[in-house]
């Protein structure tokens, strides 16, 4: 079980997200341009790294908000929590260590940082106002 | 765009109305432990769901209407009638008693919808998308804690304070209305499995404690 | 349905050669797939100067992991045509590997629970009977019948309103099944070389003439990738790109019982899987997790929501207790099957992407790809399941039969 901390919530079970693969993949800028190999590298090929992969998470039972996600496929750890749009941070920005506990923690629930610890740049409650869900952010 | 015509037309339905877990309503009766753990279907509420930035113009022609819109995550703004529930940055549940419904007399949903006016954002009638069940008593924080991995401590979980999470597995609006006592929103197909699903975690509480 | 059934063998069932400098070929992992790719190789194709590379030890990864069943109930033409070229290979394996590992035709059950499921399963019937697989449509009291433990009262969440049946299909043992291979491979001349990890390949342009491994340089003219979950990362190496996903997929098994379960119960709408293994233990499949992962470990929750629908199809499980889960990685394309064939290295052929069909695949997986690695074209059972076929749309999509969704 993971605990992710989205960026508007705070920290929550992994049940309470659904993974939305590969990070950064844009949409083709010129598509009627592309041949069957492009579209299908488009299509069905996406990065399966061994290590730091950037990946696109979708709060589904919470806030309803897309957001990126650094993680290691390996260890599991979630290095970087950032904004959908936003470039992947660079990971030697090291992780606030985790609580380990599914809670959401007074600080990001009740008080003014909806900031999680782990987020490398993180979006504040105001700041996200403008994002929106899916088909937008899903293009960065 | 609520059309007050329509509405003022379905009205004479309003008596063959059938909650969503009305018929549990006796299960909820019995399966309720007094003064230990209490579970009812709550009364029909209005509900809005409106979409706004909330930093806009819009956004703050709407917190005229509604008595605030809440900043963060967990936040419930409102004025004595109206809960204002943060479900995300721009996206908001507003909850009313019954009688605030335009078809009924009130004006909450024509007043939203004109305080939006043509800006970009949405308010959408939403009093049948979901019920509510009131679960109180010193045990209810227990029964909830059986399905749901938020942390319900009072230290954590403050009256006044509504999240979104999932309880049951059935997603839901869980917010604290005092020190032992909590409404759950669940949407209406989920209501008969979420009011069964508590039946059966309050259960144990029926029987004496074993020491 | 015991333990002392199983062959008596050797303390060692193959050598453990030290890697020579150059082979004929060499096959890029030692599990199931490996081990019948250089079995075939070598027998039908006269291939024995070759090798097995295994990172790890044999058969240790999803061969060691998965949960056992043999069917071939697939839907389309295509993917009919491999599993039920693999089944009826797994019912002479025993025989023509001199090893018996427990192949139990024991039948498998597809469970369907809504009307769309039943819908599904009779039309996969239907292709199945036409494409020479045995299927049956079952009523709930046949199903009954044949699974007595089975709950097909109405007053569940997903009553049983029927199952596919497919009478050939089971189970079997399956480290057994690696031992037999291995220990035939190293009769034939085959070097299995285990603690060997590829660290990166020789090219001489665009044809790859060696593999680099922990225990020294290899040159070898042909490289056979029979790596699953690891695919990706060994074709990366080679500098080209794979379209599969790795997930961790999980499996657990309860303590010892009595026979209890006879056959074989699936269903995909609840998500169960469920066998009753030779010693006695009950074998379950849980579900992969979302997220891409290398792990091979997965989530508590996928397990708890397992259990949840296992005790409810089968209520006497309910004082069974879990003994052991475990993770697995598999590695899984867009439309659910696998990918067999040549890739854009010349003499690199790569064999992956079977997701949760890779077991029962194993003897036509090891098959056809000899074939491809021995003459550098695809056998016709192959032939569709080749890279190019996302590139040209022609997807067999077998996300219906493929038991957990992927």
């Amino acid at each position: 079980m993971l605990l992710i901390s989205c960026p508007n919530c705070g920290s929550r079970d992994e049940t309470e997200f659904h993974y939305g693969g590969q990070a950064h993949v844009p949409y083709p800028e010129n598509p009627n341009d592309m041949n069957d190999r492009e579209w299908a590298e488009f299509l069905f090929y996406r990065d399966n790294t061994k290590g730091t992969f950037a990946e696109r998470w979708l709060h589904s039972t919470g806030c309803r908000q897309w957001f990126n996600m650094l993680r290691d496929t390996v260890t599991y750890d979630i290095q970087a929590v950032y904004p959908m749009g936003t470039p992947r941070p660079d990971v030697s920005v090291p992780a606030a260590a985790e609580s380990g506990t599914a809670s959401t923690a007074a600080d990001s629930t009740t008080t003014g940082s909806a900031a999680p610890s782990t987020s490398a740049t993180s979006i504040s409650a105001t700041s996200t106002a403008s994002s929106t869900t899916a088909p937008e952010g899903a293009t960065k | 765009m609520a059309n007050t015509a329509a509405l003022e037309g379905i009205n004479g339905l309003r008596d063959i109305r059938r909650s969503p877990a009305s018929h549990l309503t006796a299960a909820l009766e019995t399966g309720s432990v007094q003064g230990t753990v209490v579970l009812k279907e709550g009364p029909f509420q209005t509900m809005a769901g409106v979409r706004v930035d909330p930093r806009s113009e819009q956004g703050s022609r709407i917190a005229a209407v509604a008595g605030g819109l809440p900043a963060r995550c967990g936040e419930v703004s409102g004025t004595d009638s109206v809960s204002v529930l943060w479900l995300a940055p721009s996206e908001f549940l507003v909850v009313a008693p019954e009688e605030a419904h335009d078809s009924l007399g009130g004006d909450l949903i024509g007043s939203l919808t004109a305080a939006l006016g043509d800006a970009p954002g949405q308010v959408v009638d939403l009093s049948a998308n979901r019920t509510t069940f009131e679960l109180s008593g010193p045990r209810a924080r227990a029964v909830l804690e059986k399905g749901c991995a938020l942390d319900l401590h009072p230290r954590s979980f403050t009256p006044g304070t509504a999240l979104t999470t999932e309880v049951g597995n059935i997603p839901v609006i869980l917010l604290k209305t005092g020190d032992e006592s909590f409404r759950l929103f669940p949407r209406a197909s989920f209501a008969d499995f979420l009011g069964r699903w508590l039946l059966d975690a309050m259960r144990e509480y029926a029987s004496p404690e074993v020491p | 349905m015991s333990a002392d059934l199983l062959p008596e063998h050797p303390d060692f069932l193959w050598r453990n050669p030290e890697p020579k400098s150059s082979y004929d070929a060499v096959i890029v992992g030692g599990g199931g797939h490996g081990l019948a790719t250089a079995y075939f190789l070598a027998k039908n194709h006269g291939m024995t100067n070759i090798a097995v590379l295994e990172k790890g030890w044999l058969a240790g990864g999803n061969m060691a992991r998965n949960t056992t069943i043999i069917r071939s109930n697939y839907l389309w033409d295509e993917s009919a045509a491999i599993y039920e070229h693999a089944l009826k290979l797994w019912e002479i394996l025993p025989e023509e590997l001199e090893y018996d590992f427990l192949f139990s035709q024991r039948g498998v059950m597809n469970l369907a629970h809504t009307l769309g499921d039943v819908r599904e399963s009779i039309r996969r019937v239907g292709a199945n009977k036409l494409n020479g697989v045995d299927a049956e449509w079952l009523e709930p009291d046949q199903v009954k019948e044949l699974c007595p433990i089975l709950n097909i009262s109405d007053n569940i969440r997903y009553p049983v309103m029927g199952a596919t049946y497919q009478p050939r299909a089971g189970i079997a043992k399956h480290d057994h099944v690696a031992w037999a291979f291995a220990r035939k491979c190293d009769e034939l001349g085959v070097d299995i070389i285990q603690n060997c990890e590829v660290t990166g390949f020789l090219k001489d342009g665009d044809r790859v003439v060696g593999v680099k491994t922990n225990r020294g340089t290899i040159n070898t003219e042909k490289v056979g990738l029979c790596a699953a979950g690891h695919s990706s990362v060994l074709a990366e190496m080679a500098g080209f790109r794979l379209p599969i996903q790795s997930h961790p997929l999980q499996a657990l098994v309860s303590e010892l019982h009595e026979p209890v379960h006879p056959t074989v119960v699936m269903s995909n709408h609840v998500h169960v899987y469920v066998s009753q293994a030779h010693k006695g233990e009950l074998v379950m499949g849980a579900g992969v997790d979302s997220y891409n992962g290398y792990g091979q470990r997965g989530s508590f929750h996928v397990i708890e929501n397992q259990m949840a629908a296992a005790v409810e199809l089968f209520p006497i499980f309910a004082r069974a207790h879990v003994l052991r889960t475990w993770g697995g990685i598999v590695d899984t394309t867009l439309d659910a099957s696998p990918i067999v064939g040549t890739t854009p290295v010349e003499n690199m052929f790569v064999n992956c992407g079977w997701g949760t069909g890779g077991f029962k695949a194993t003897p036509a997986a090891g098959l056809t790809f000899a074939h491809t690695i021995a003459t550098g074209a695809p056998h016709k059972l192959n032939k569709p399941f080749a890279l190019e076929r996302f590139e040209t749309g022609a997807l067999i999509d077998e996300h219906g039969a493929a038991a957990v969704a992927h």
